[in-house]
């Protein structure tokens, strides 16, 4: 069944001649993801969100800092879209705030750990031997350390890392324990790509290592890393919801979507719209993510069944 | 085998004394207790404030290596693990917190575990069915819910259904009523302490196993193994049930390991929420007294864990998989 | 009509199964799938009948159906496959029985053995487990013991040694070979009365696939069932069937005994395909017959012959509607007892292809290219490679989660010889002989090996600064066995081609230049240089290899498996293209082939190893046509010879057992413990071939060098096989 020549393919190479195929990778994986709705709104919902967070603030005359005496813990009301706290403070701009913290701790920490695990990960793999036991060893100490106890003692210590903003602490304590998992898949997949034939043939003809590298392993995993990028964000908004949920992580008076869900626990029948908001905007937040993640996934994979449809539609617009 | 295990318990040793040095190194520059001593009325001195952290072992004046010396000289010498700084002994209450987390924990580790690979496999059965999409969104689902916020979703619940039937059913908080008579009446307390945190850890916690079990079946399901056994007679379903299962669990057995610092995780954002005095709960309230040795001590419990985790993922995965079993 | 309806037929008409009667009918058996690209047409209406203990063997290439043929008889293609036609055991329609009722029959009345043993055993359950679950699913009642006797029974009959202890032994702990005859004692277990063989040998080596066909051969006169053979290979069916089916694109294009399909193909495919094949046994020096061209997509509706794009007779009228099979005249009528299927090809031309029709004229075959150095002597050409005692030992571990070293691998130990221009020296042996080892230390290239590696004069052991390794680099280039996985999939034609060049500095119009001159050279189109490898078939991108190797005129190319990969059709074009490059460019090959007929077809020298050291050595003729080392007599004689005559009448030798583990090696003569003729000798004589070890050296001056004491040996008998 395997060498059943693909028609499609033949089309495809006609399309070949006129040069555009060089490019064509990178424009089949975009047109792949926008073909799949899910994750196309995941992508929208998420850029609205963005948005919100940067100029949300026009959205209300009140800013987070202000306390408006005559509405103390009123629900939404056309003077305040979301209701304030019983502080009096305008939800709608504790919101805006809280975003922008949850997306910029989610987009430094995710892109970082990126960064890390694949530079670490690479590292171990190319250099194998001693080298890859020690920073295996160093690997899995870290993944034993439980990290939240780590992440109470730092952002909760009288010491010296006070100094920090609560907000940059959390990011640093987070990055230090984001980056294992990846880094670990990094080195396998490496090291399967340095055995393949085509690396070895590289090799052979003596190109510098270097250029292999950069030529043949980066761009194989690529994939992996946009892929863990995506997750990476959603996994540092999660634990800053969770850890400044229950009082660890981010603590007043900087604003997160945690801090707000956290406070608002103890008031959840009388003051509901404060839990149920940030809730809401939280899951958006995680929700458009995880469904970009699941557009990009498919994109990505080689095997995915969305490369039939790919073809296909290509083909039939050669066709006409 | 033995000689295996006892090589790997060795290498984790090793690991387990690095991450607790470095977390008491940790602890030790970033706690200050004698800050919280200044709030005391009547205020302390300094100088009373630090000659009695210094009965305790607590000394603010040393430095941080000499603190550390101290320290683990105590624990190889005598044992012990320290004094918190209003003078209580580290090893008293370990054990009693150890024992809280531990029941708290092995009820929904074990339910977890069944529960999951057992929905696994039956959604793999249904690949693509309506069931299949249930169970595996609802698990995606769970993916995006911060743990403490879905516990504290199922305490709602627990409250609104107390407050529907007019009567307490479930205790939300909490370990045991105190003074309630033995026997049946404890026992029936204790089930209604345990339901809810129980409940709550095992729903949010399958996902992981649920997904990965499905994901192995399914690439299992076309094995060259189980179209041979198909070949002899067997129908499809006896050749998946006998064949394929087995070999599936090999990797969920493999993954063991890594899940279980996110139990750990789970059960302490679930002693927070339900307030069960555990080693989790304990832990947050000693880092917030600024208390240095419980919050090693709790420190070197997660990484011992992790480690009984990651050799009982071996012990397992050599169980089910005679290729890795050695003479 | 009517009154020669014989007596079986009018049973069958009526639904009826007659002793003496085909035991399995198949009839228009039609499978299509539901693909991406739209419903595919698998299988296209098959007919054949098999009758009691006889054999048909069904040859073709990959996609041609017949996988999907016996999968469908089986009742094991996914539920989503439409299968429509007719399969009857024993006049019992077997198509459209649920899984359940199918049951029944799987296993218990058609057993099959399938393609790749080591991953058609369940790795967490003993074989013991895995054959009686066998007797167990159509014996209910069978007690526990009778059903371990069986199993040990069933194991003694494949020749497993110790039978008792291997029941409880996991699949990991057996070879590919050994794996293949538990499957084989699995199918085999309840007597079925149709075997189906799926390409039973396709993944082993050829000493293991003889003893494996031996085996097969043992099951089907133990059972005396009817056998299906499905392969590529026209050499392992031809002295085993009785009858042939050859399929193209889902359907039989021609069907015949055994004899009419190897002496009198009446169809433009099959005299390609036989063409195609390089014997093992014939010194005949001529191209082999390519065929040009790629299979049809079944996804589309095929409206005339299916091989009308590739054949070379095709006309107007082979494109007009697809040809049925047509009855060959000049041979016995359909029906006659003993004969099932009767000669019959699928082409409006068959009638006019005579007897004696040449394949290489028909398909253009090239001439034989002649090279410069033909003329030249051996001796006055310059040495491009030299290797000077070369050793590769790794240290052996055991053990998957703990690693201790239980003793060393000589994955190649002492190896010396060399190529000299324009000839090509082939190392061959079976899986783990250390040719694969040998190939990885020439490329490697560095100091610290052990022993000297000497590439166009330059010793590795001077090879030390980056100059005089590149240089070294743009002498000797390599050509890797997957085509596919050689090729970087994100880069295109061209930025593989390229990557060597730029690699030595070339300048961008040279290389653009370079790069259309290597298209031509290879025989792809130059304007294709923008695709990417999955856009081209095998053989096409194992000719993108071959141009990126000759990229910087290298003189010498090391070739590991170049086409064994490939379909036996596309194989002659590649192996073609070797033979033109070789001469024309005057270059060197190395090349490590575990298929004896190619590299006989393609070497000037071959080097036979085992177990890391070379046991004969020599002109490919002096060696193939005189093999003086007891190993090479057995693997020569191991390889089947595509003419049915031939193979069943010859002698051959079927070694015992597996490659030794190193571990076990004497310390005298490697092979003594699975040699014929140490197994043949006096005690006394075998003292000498397992204290001492023979050296690698000639008889007499020009003919091979081999490593044996006693050349001229008895063989044992107990290893000799003949079919009478």
């Amino acid at each position: 069944m395997t060498n059943i020549i693909d028609p499609i393919a033949e089309i495809d190479e006609a399309r070949v001649a006129d040069q555009d195929v060089v490019i064509g990778k990178s424009r089949i994986i975009f047109r792949r993801f926008m073909r799949n709705r899910t994750a196309v709104a995941g992508l929208f919902i998420f850029l609205a969100l963005f948005l919100f967070s940067i100029f949300g603030g026009f959205l209300t005359s009140w800013d987070k800092d202000t306390i408006d005496p005559l509405n103390i813990g009123m629900p939404p009301s056309p003077d305040h879209l979301l209701g304030t706290t019983q502080a009096g403070i305008d939800l709608l701009a504790l919101i805006v705030d809280g975003t922008r913290t949850s997306i910029l701790i989610g987009l430094i920490v995710g892109g970082l750990s990126v960064l890390i695990s694949a530079v670490y990960g690479c590292t171990m793999a190319f250099f194998g031997g001693k080298v890859d036991a020690t920073m295996l060893f160093i690997l899995e100490a870290l993944i034993m350390m439980p990290a939240i106890l780590v992440v109470a003692v730092a952002t909760s210590g009288g010491g010296g890392l006070k100094d920090l903003p609560s907000w940059l602490l959390l990011v640093v304590v987070l990055l230090f324990f984001s980056w294992m998992g990846t880094a670990r898949l990094v080195r396998s997949l490496s090291m399967s790509l340095m055995q393949r034939d085509y690396v070895k043939a590289a090799k052979y003809m003596g190109v510098p290592s270097r250029r292999i590298v950069w030529r043949h392993l980066v761009p194989n995993i690529g994939s992996l890393l946009v892929l863990d990028f995506t997750r990476g964000i959603t996994g540092a908004i999660l634990a800053e919801v969770a850890f400044s949920f229950i009082g660890i992580g981010i603590k007043v008076p900087d604003v997160s979507l945690g801090v707000l869900i956290g406070q608002a626990t103890g008031q959840v029948s009388s003051f509901p719209w404060m839990f149920w908001v940030p809730l809401t905007v939280m899951f958006l937040l995680t929700g458009s993510l995880a469904m970009m993640n699941d557009g990009l996934r498919d994109a990505f994979d080689p095997s995915s069944s969305s490369i039939g449809r790919a073809k296909t539609k290509t083909a039939k617009k050669v066709n006409k | 085998m033995l000689k295996y295990l006892m090589k790997r318990s060795g290498i984790y040793l090793i690991m387990i004394f690095l991450t607790t040095s470095a977390g008491y190194f940790l602890a030790v520059s970033s706690l200050k207790p004698a800050v919280l001593e200044q709030e005391k009325i009547p205020r302390p001195t300094p100088e009373q404030v630090a000659a009695s952290f210094r009965g305790l072992g607590l000394d603010p004046d040393l430095n941080p290596w000499e603190r550390y010396i101290q320290w683990l000289g105590g624990i190889v010498t005598r044992w012990d693990w320290g004094r918190s700084p209003n003078g209580a002994f580290v090893n008293a209450e370990f054990a009693d917190r150890v024992l809280v987390s531990t029941r708290l924990f092995i009820a929904s580790i074990i339910l977890t575990l069944v529960i999951g690979v057992a929905l696994g496999v039956y959604s793999a059965a249904r690949q693509y069915k309506f069931q299949d999409r249930v169970i595996t969104s609802y698990s995606y689902l769970v993916h995006i819910l911060p743990a403490p916020i879905a516990y504290f979703l199922v305490q709602l619940g627990a409250i609104g259904i107390n407050e529907a039937v007019g009567e307490r059913i479930f205790f939300v908080t909490g370990i045991s009523t105190p003074g309630i008579d033995p026997g049946w009446p404890a026992f029936v307390d204790m089930v209604a302490h345990y339901a809810v945190p129980t409940f709550a850890m095992t729903i949010f916690g399958w996902a992981g196993y649920q997904i990965a079990q499905r994901q192995y079946l399914l690439d299992n399901v076309n094995a060259d193994f189980v179209r041979t056994a198909r070949a002899k007679g067997l129908t499809r379903n006896q050749a998946i049930r006998k064949h394929a299962l087995r070999v599936s669990f090999i990797p969920v057995a493999q993954s063991i390991a890594f899940t279980i610092p996110a139990i750990f995780t789970g059960g302490f954002f679930a002693e927070a929420i339900f307030a069960w005095p555990g080693i989790g709960l304990w832990s947050i309230q000693a880092i917030s007294l600024q208390d240095v040795n419980v919050a090693t001590a709790t420190l070197a419990y997660g990484s011992v864990i992790f480690a009984i985790g990651a050799i009982l993922a071996d012990f397992a995965t050599t169980l089910v998989d005679p290729r890795v079993r050695v003479q | 009509m009517s009154t020669n309806i014989t007596p079986a037929e009018r049973l069958r008409d009526a639904g009826l199964y007659a002793p003496g009667d085909a035991v399995l009918s198949v009839r228009d058996l039609n499978v299509r799938f539901n693909s991406e690209n739209g419903v595919v047409h698998a299988v296209r209406g098959v007919d054949f009948d098999l009758m009691p203990g006889k054999t048909l063997g069904i040859v073709g290439e990959s996609g041609s159906g017949k996988s999907v043929t016996s999968m469908a008889i089986m009742g094991l293609l996914p539920e989503t496959a439409d299968i429509t036609g007719s399969v009857r055991f024993k006049g019992k329609e077997l198509l459209g029985l649920s899984d359940k009722a199918m049951c029944k029959h799987r296993g218990n009345d058609i057993a099959m053995v399938f393609q790749d043993p080591l991953s058609s055993l369940t790795p967490v359950y003993t074989v013991g487990t895995q054959i009686i679950e066998a007797l167990t699913v159509h014996n209910p009642t069978m007690s526990k013991q009778a059903k371990e006797a069986r199993a040990v029974d069933l194991l003694r009959m494949v020749g497993i040694p110790s039978p008792k202890d291997r029941l409880k032994a996991f699949p990991h702990e057996f070879s590919g070979g050994m794996r293949q005859r538990v499957m084989i004692a699995i199918a085999i277990a309840n007597d079925p009365r149709v075997l189906i063989a799926d390409e039973p040998t396709t993944a082993l080596d050829v000493t293991i696939q003889a003893q494996v066909l031996e085996v097969l051969h043992t099951a089907q006169e133990e059972t005396g069932a009817a056998v299906v053979m499905i392969t590529h290979d026209l050499g392992v069916v031809a002295g085993m069937a009785d009858d042939i089916m050859v399929m193209y694109a889902g359907k039989p294009v021609e069907t015949g005994t055994v004899e009419d399909i190897y002496y009198n193909p009446r169809m433009p495919y099959t005299l390609g395909l036989l063409g195609a094949v390089p014997r093992v046994d014939t010194a005949t020096k001529q191209s082999l017959v390519p065929i040009e061209g790629t299979p049809p997509n079944l996804a589309l509706p095929v409206t005339g012959c299916s091989f009308a794009a590739r054949c070379p007779l095709v006309s107007d009228a082979c494109l007009h509607g697809e040809p049925e099979l047509f009855p060959v005249p000049g041979v016995a009528v359909p029906g006659v007892e003993g004969q099932a299927l009767g000669h019959k090809a699928a082409c409006i031309k068959a009638n006019e292809l005579s007897n004696d029709a040449d394949a290489h004229r028909i398909f253009h075959a090239p001439p034989k290219p002649v090279s410069k150095f033909d003329g030249v002597a051996r001796v006055e050409r310059d040495k491009v490679l030299e290797l000077k005692d070369v050793r590769k030992h790794f240290p052996l571990l055991k053990g998957a989660l703990i690693k201790r070293r239980i003793g060393t691998v000589k994955a190649v130990d002492g190896l010396s010889f060399d190529i000299r221009e324009g000839e090509c020296v082939s190392i061959v042996g079976e899986s783990g002989c250390g040719k694969t080892t040998t190939l990885l230390e020439i490329m490697e290239f560095h100091p610290d090996q052990v022993g000297e590696v000497i590439i166009g004069g330059v010793s590795n052991k001077v090879a030390t600064d980056h100059k005089t390794k590149m240089a070294m680099r743009k002498e000797m280039q390599m050509v890797f066995q997957d085509p596919t996985g050689a090729l970087d999939p994100r880069f295109t034609v061209y930025e593989v081609l390229a990557e060597p060049l730029e690699n030595l500095g070339m300048p961008k119009a040279a290389i653009k230049k370079r790069i259309m001159e290597l298209m031509k050279l290879v025989g792809l189109q130059p304007d294709h240089v923008n695709r990417f490898p999955n856009q081209f078939s095998g053989g096409q991108r194992q000719r993108i290899g071959i141009a990126r190797a000759l990229a910087v005129n290298p003189k010498l190319v090391v070739l590991d498996e170049p086409v064994s990969a490939l379909d036996v059709s596309v194989q002659a074009g590649v192996i073609n293209l070797l033979d033109k490059l070789r001469a024309e460019l005057g270059l060197s090959y190395l090349m490590v082939a575990h298929d004896l007929s190619v590299v006989r077809h393609i070497s000037d020298r071959v080097a036979v190893m085992y177990l890391g050291k070379i046991v004969e050595t020599g002109d490919v003729d002096d060696v193939f046509d005189n093999p003086r080392h007891p190993y090479t007599r057995a693997l020569l004689s191991a390889i089947p010879v595509p003419d049915p005559n031939l193979e069943r009448t010859r002698e051959r030798i079927i070694l015992q057992g597996d490659l030794p583990s190193p571990l076990d090696a004497p310390k005298g003569c490697n092979f003594a413990t699975r040699c014929p003729v140490f197994a043949a000798l006096p005690a006394a004589k075998q003292e000498k071939c397992l204290t001492l070890e023979p050296p690698l050296a000639s008889e007499k001056e020009g003919a091979q060098d081999f490593a044996c004491f006693f050349p001229d040996g008895e063989l044992d008998a107990d290893m000799l096989v003949v079919h009478a």
